[in-house]
This record gives structure tokens, C-alpha cells and sequence, in this order.
């Protein structure tokens, strides 16, 4: 009786232990907002006021007055946090003067905040297609508010079709391709759920593009995380093999042994996108897609300037060889699916019987 | 091995020949079959070790390569064997062969007591020599139009190219598994046969596996008699014609490794766009500003007298309204209003709040001469000024 009542105390010490250990560990990680409310009508009393600005040594202006309503419907206004927890230079006033050169200058600086709470999304931007831009100089490359907004930061995903729109801010060219393919008007047209948007393929931080080896090879298999899904594929009647066929002939061997074997190495061979284009990538039902067949030779003239008209249907166009479709290939298969066992099975019954017979011989001579 | 008197069975010619095919062979075997059999973890290493695919690849065409050079070879050799010194065409297959196997058979499951009598090449040797040749045929076709899909489309349907990898990749299984089980079971396994390096066999092993040749080798009649004049002539008519057709086919392997560039050397062009185009003109930074909504009352849940201490609502006063910037974590200018103690202690410019005196209360000087950012409303002032009056009193 007495044991289990000291059992009993060190349990309800150690779980207080727990709590107290991993409210700690979210603590750290998020600051929480002061309590009580309000907390940024000191702010507000100059910057809720129309017109604050001031000159950049750039001679651009910078606006400092902020929509009181959009900052406390945004994420962080409706949970309390204040001006000071990101504008942390600012703990006087007078205000310590601006070091900024021009208002992209105020951004960079500022973007700096936002590591405080959002470490680990923050740091996973090192190898960031943005980052590295910016890192080779050009600063218009994007950092947290240019996609999340500043003041007005909300769900960057609701509704969904707003996530190409932020990024068509920079890439409007690649948006407008994005909007006509297949994947993109059924995101704007219907509001389907399983097209991918832009963050889909290119991550939402840590952002992969084209100029990236190790993406480019990559790409198939972010292809094949739907393609070769089939409880969705099934959905719109589109065959899940592509991902494999394409592995098993010759570009897709080679692609797949470089991924494997030297992630980091360029090759020319083509990627799913090569052939059925990239954002403006079209069903195969379409007859602008350049993968059907009217349409074939002329993709595959832009690696292979020399193919004649006999060409594209080297290429197995993800067809499983069948007497009806590629039947030349078919029966080679099938030829050698009994060949091989047949000559063998030839082979090996000399070999078992010789060697039967050598074993027997010896043991005999062995006896005698 | 009891007998060990030795049989000269292969010239330096014939060994060189036979490990020249052994190397070109075995590279051909691991280099394509780690590409026929890509997705395997141990074809993965092995390509990872030969310098990645493309390595793997270049190995595999200059093993091609050295292998059709052994066929132009092979082929003046065995011509001239025949034909300039009149060899017996012992490697023909003949019907009796067929017997030979078939009393083998019988001999390894104890029907017949005896082994075929079978003279220079017997059946088996026979077998491995023409998979070897069928094999070769296959592959050489087959490679061409792999190496070369553009021309061997222009006078074929393009299945036949993936049909050709496919039967290139069946004869490959075909051959290095047959190796592995008749050639290599036949001459290392059944008995260790050193002809093919150092040309000799014992008697015993003759015996057993040539009786005929070794029978004619001991009457001395192995060779067939020739005048020395008639092999000189003949060798005037072999050799002009032999180097034709030799510059002929080694043409054929420049060709074959030449004939054509199948695709572009730099990456597909994916996409024509222009990746930085921002929308114009670019929209501000923060949204065109609204009128501030009014400041809400603080201290209007106070009773109407007014709080009377720090704790019965003058502190919440602050904590409302200034603790943004004279809040515990910010303490702009040093000044933090969180708790009556630092309230009292003040900041940069002294103390805050001085009981019983409300002009040498630091906050009350700021807060009087107005715009403040967070100005307090005047009701405020008006119960924080009387409270510090009444002795700022905590509870």
C-alpha cells in the first residue's frame, strides 16, 4: 500500500517534470505574445496615422503608416504580438535613425526578425534558389515578406490558387504558361485539390529550380510522387506506369543512374519535362501536347536534329511492349523468355549428369 | 594426375587470341549487365566505382570496340589456317556430333560404358564456339543500331531499336550465364585444362576428351602433309585479299563508332521564358493606410471614484497602454511598467513615479506635455495623478 503510494508521487513527478520541459522547449522556439491587449497603440498613436513617411538616403520615400484593421486580422495581430518583438531596434524614443539605404535595403534588414520565431524554416534557405540569387548579387531576390507580406501576413495557402499569384509577383511570365497548362487551369478553373501549384514542385522554402543539377535530375521523381500514385491517378483515368516505363528505357536509365551515382553531374538526357513541357504542360488528350504522336517527331528533333519520320517509336512512349503495341519487341522478350532457360536447361543437364557421374566414379575408386 | 607426359594443344597465337576475347568479354559482360539490370544496389556500386553511367558506357564501347577487332582477326586466322595450310576444318559441326552428345548423355547416366570417340573439337567445344560466334553476330547487329538509332531508323521501324536492346540484353544473360555453367564447368571445374595458358594438356585429358586427335598426334599424322612452294603461292593470294577485307572491316568499326551523332551534347532547351518579369508597376510595400480606430478607454473598468492603488487598476492602466514599449521584455529607455517596483524605479531619466509628488514624477512630466506615442487619454492622467497624490500606494 505504501509503495504504490510513493510510486504514485514519482509519477506525478516526473510527468511534471514533462510538462514544465516541453513548455519550455515551445517557448523557445515561439515567443508568445505579451498577455493582456492592445499593446501597440503606443505604435499605432504616430504610425496608425495617414501620410507618415520619410526620405531613404536613395531619395525613395519610405511609407511608415500601417493599416491598424489588415495587422490585427493578420496572423500575428490576432494573436497579440507586438511592433517591438520584430522591430527589435527599436527601444527608444526618440527612434535610433534609420541605416537603410533605400527601402529594399529596410527590407533585408528587417527580414532578419522573422529567424527569431521561424528558425527552422529560416534556416532551411541556405541552399534556397532565392538565396542564392541574392547571394550573387541580386538583391530583388525574394526574402520571407516579399511572398508573406509584412504587416498583413495570412495563411499563404487559403484559398490555394493564392499561392501561384504570390509567386507570379516576380514570375508573372511563368505564371501566365502556368495558368493555361493542365495542372494550372484546374487549379483556377475548379479549385482541384491534387494539381500541384508552383510550391508543389519547387518547395515553398528551400526553393529548387531548372539551374539545379541535382532538381533537374530529381524532377521525374516529384513527377512520379502523383503519377505514379494510383489511388489519384485513378481518379482522372490516367495510367500510373509512366514513372517506371520511363526508368526502364534508355533516357530514364541514365537519368536514374545519375541521380543515384553522381547527384551532381549534368546530363543531357531528357527529364519528364523535356518532352511534355515544363509550366505549360498539357494532357495528352490536347492536340497541342508535343508527346502525341502527330506532334513527336518534332520533340524529339530538338535533342536528335537528325531523327527521320521512323524515329519517335524507338522510344516506347511508356507503353508495356504487347502484341499490339511494339510486338517486334515483344517477341524478342519472348523469345528470349524461353531461349535463355531452354539453352541453359540444355547446358545444365550435361554438366549435372558429368558431374553425378565424376562423384560416383570417385566414390566407387574410393571403396574399391 | 598419374600420367604426366604433355600434349601441345594451343600455339601462342591461339592463347593470346583466347584471353584477348576473355577481357574484351568480361568488361562487355559487367559493364552492360550492371546497365541491363540498372536498378539492382550492386549495379548501382559497381557503376558508381567505373566513374558514373557515362564512364560505364565509354568502357563498354571500347570493349565493343577491342572485341570486332578480335572477330577481323579471327576471321584472317581461321582463313588462313584453312586455307593456306590446309588445317582440317575440325571445328565444322558434323552429324556425328550430335551423336557424341547424345552418347555423353548416356555414358553420365552409366546406359553406355564408353565416351565418344571425338578427334580435335568435340561437341562440346563445338557448342561453345558457335554460341560464341551466333552470340557475337547478335551483338555486333544489335549494337549498331543502339549506337546508331538515327541510321538504322532510316531503313527500319524504330521498334526495332528497343527490340534490339532487348535481344542485346537477352543474348548478354544468354552468354555470361553459359560461360559461367559449360565453359567455365568444362575447363576448371571437371578438370583444371592448362592449354590456354600454357598450351599443353596432360595425355589422360586427351585421352578422355580427344582420343582421335591424340591417336593421330601419336601416328604423327595430326597435320596433313603440304609442299612449302604451294603455301608460299597460296600466301601470295591470302594475304593481298586478306588485307582488303581487313581494311574493309575495320573501316566498318570506324564507321560503326562514327557513323553518326545521335542527339545534341548540351542539355535540352526545356523552356523559353523570362524568369525574373515582375508585375509593373511594383505595389507598395504596406497597404494605403485607414484612419486609426479610437483608443480604447483604459482603466474603464475602474470603479468611478477611481482606483485607489496600483494593484485595484492603476497598474493595468500601464500594462494596457504602455507596455508595448515599457513592457518587461522591451524596456524602451530603460522604463518598465510591468511591475510597481520598476514603475517607482523609473528609467534613463529618473524615477518614474515619486509617491505623494506628481510633478516630480517622471511620467507625469512626459504624459502632461502630450504627444506621447501612446499618449495617455486625459481621464487617465487625471486618476494616475491623483493616485500618486494619495501615496502611490501598491494594494
Amino acid at each position: 500500500m505504501k509503495r504504490s503510494w510513493i510510486t504514485g508521487i514519482c509519477a506525478a513527478w516526473l510527468l511534471a517534470g514533462l510538462v514544465v520541459f516541453t513548455g519550455k522547449a515551445s517557448a523557445q522556439s515561439n515567443p508568445p505574445p505579451p498577455a493582456g491587449s492592445s499593446k501597440d497603440d503606443a505604435c499605432l498613436a504616430c504610425h496608425g496615422k495617414p501620410g507618415m513617411e520619410t526620405k531613404l538616403p536613395s531619395g525613395e520615400t519610405l511609407y511608415l503608416t500601417i493599416d491598424p484593421g489588415s495587422f490585427h486580422s493578420s496572423v500575428h495581430g490576432a494573436k497579440g504580438y507586438t511592433c517591438t518583438q520584430c522591430h527589435t531596434n527599436i527601444t527608444s524614443y526618440p527612434h535610433p535613425a534609420l541605416t537603410a539605404k533605400d527601402r529594399r535595403d529596410v527590407t533585408l534588414q528587417l527580414n532578419q526578425a522573422c529567424a527569431q520565431c521561424h528558425k527552422d524554416v529560416f534556416d532551411s534557405q541556405t541552399n534556397d534558389a532565392h538565396t542564392e540569387a541574392r547571394q550573387a548579387g541580386n538583391l530583388q531576390a525574394a526574402v520571407c515578406t516579399d511572398c508573406h507580406g509584412a504587416h498583413t501576413v495570412t495563411p499563404p495557402n487559403q484559398p490555394r490558387s493564392r499561392i501561384p499569384q504570390t509567386c507570379a509577383q516576380c514570375h508573372s511570365q511563368i505564371f501566365e504558361k502556368y495558368k493555361s497548362s493542365v495542372h494550372g487551369s484546374a487549379l483556377f478553373g475548379q479549385g482541384n485539390p491534387d494539381v500541384p501549384s508552383c510550391v508543389d514542385c519547387h518547395n515553398a522554402h528551400n526553393i529548387q529550380g531548372p539551374s539545379n543539377t541535382q532538381f533537374r535530375l530529381f524532377s521525374p521523381q516529384i513527377c512520379a510522387r502523383c503519377h505514379a500514385n494510383k489511388e489519384l491517378m485513378n481518379k482522372y483515368g490516367i495510367n500510373t506506369n509512366v514513372f517506371n516505363s520511363y526508368v526502364t528505357d534508355f533516357h530514364g536509365t541514365t537519368v536514374e543512374m545519375f541521380q543515384a551515382v553522381a547527384p551532381g553531374q549534368e546530363t543531357n538526357k531528357p527529364v519528364c519535362i523535356d518532352c511534355h513541357g515544363v509550366h505549360d504542360i498539357v494532357a495528352v488528350t490536347d492536340a497541342t501536347s508535343p508527346v502525341i504522336k502527330q506532334n513527336l517527331l518534332v520533340t524529339c528533333q530538338k535533342c536528335h536534329p537528325g531523327a527521320s519520320p521512323n524515329f519517335p517509336s524507338a522510344w516506347l512512349s511508356h507503353y508495356e511492349p504487347s502484341p499490339t503495341h511494339y510486338p517486334v519487341v515483344y517477341y524478342v522478350n519472348l523469345f528470349y523468355k524461353y531461349f535463355i532457360p531452354g539453352v541453359l536447361g540444355f547446358m545444365a543437364l550435361f554438366v549435372v549428369t558429368d558431374a553425378g557421374h565424376r562423384i560416383a566414379k570417385r566414390g566407387k575408386e574410393k571403396h574399391s | 594426375m598419374s600420367d604426366e607426359r604433355k600434349i601441345f594443344r594451343f600455339p601462342i597465337a591461339y592463347r593470346v587470341e583466347h584471353w584477348w576475347l576473355v577481357i574484351s568479354f568480361t568488361t562487355l559482360g559487367i559493364t552492360g549487365l550492371v546497365q541491363k539490370f540498372a536498378q539492382a544496389g550492386v549495379s548501382k556500386a559497381i557503376i558508381g566505382v567505373l566513374g558514373g553511367i557515362e564512364g560505364t558506357r565509354t568502357i563498354h564501347h571500347i570493349a565493343a570496340i577491342a572485341l570486332m577487332t578480335e572477330v577481323v582477326y579471327h576471321l584472317g586466322a581461321v582463313i588462313y589456317r584453312l586455307y593456306v595450310r590446309h588445317y582440317r576444318p575440325s571445328m565444322l559441326p558434323t552429324l556425328y556430333d550430335l551423336r557424341a552428345a547424345f552418347q555423353t548423355l548416356l555414358f553420365n547416366i552409366g546406359i553406355v560404358k564408353n565416351r565418344p570417340q571425338e578427334g580435335r573439337y568435340n561437341f562440346e567445344n563445338k557448342l561453345e564456339y558457335f554460341a560464341v560466334v551466333w552470340g557475337t553476330i547478335i551483338m555486333v547487329i544489335t549494337g549498331f543500331m543502339m549506337w546508331n538509332p538515327l541510321a538504322t531508323t532510316r531503313f527500319l521501324p524504330g521498334q526495332f531499336i528497343p527490340a534490339a536492346k532487348a535481344a542485346h540484353g537477352g543474348e548478354a544473360l544468354l552468354a555470361v550465364l553459359s560461360i559461367i555453367i559449360w565453359h567455365l564447368y568444362n575447363v576448371l571445374v571437371r578438370h583444371f585444362n592448362k592449354s590456354m595458358f600454357n598450351g599443353y594438356v596432360s595425355e589422360e585429358l586427351m585421352n578422355e576428351e580427344h582420343p582421335l586427335e591424340l591417336a593421330d598426334i601419336k601416328a604423327g599424322a595430326s597435320q596433313r602433309p603440304v609442299l612449302p612452294q604451294r603455301i608460299a603461292r597460296r600466301k601470295q593470294i591470302f594475304f593481298p585479299l586478306y588485307g582488303v577485307v581487313a581494311a574493309g572491316m575495320l573501316f566498318g568499326i570506324y564507321k560503326f563508332v562514327n557513323l553518326e551523332q545521335t542527339a545534341i551534347t548540351t542539355v535540352p532547351p526545356a523552356e523559353n521564358v523570362v524568369i525574373f518579369a515582375p508585375y509593373t508597376p511594383t505595389p507598395l510595400p504596406t497597404l494605403p493606410p485607414s484612419p486609426t480606430p479610437e483608443p480604447t478607454q483604459a482603466g474603464s473598468t475602474a470603479q468611478a471614484s477611481g482606483p485607489s492603488t496600483w494593484e485595484g487598476g492603476i497598474g493595468a492602466i500601464f500594462e494596457q497602454k504602455c507596455s508595448g514599449c515599457h513592457g518587461a521584455s522591451t524596456q524602451m529607455n530603460g522604463l518598465n511598467l510591468s511591475s510597481y517596483q520598476s514603475a517607482l524605479t523609473g528609467g534613463q531619466s529618473g524615477p518614474g513615479i515619486v509617491p505623494g509628488n506628481s510633478d516630480g514624477s517622471e511620467i507625469m512630466k512626459i504624459q502632461s506635455a502630450g504627444n506621447h506615442p501612446g499618449q495617455l487619454t486625459q481621464q487617465e492622467i487625471d486618476l494616475i495623478k491623483t493616485w500618486i497624490q494619495a501615496g502611490a500606494i501598491e494594494k
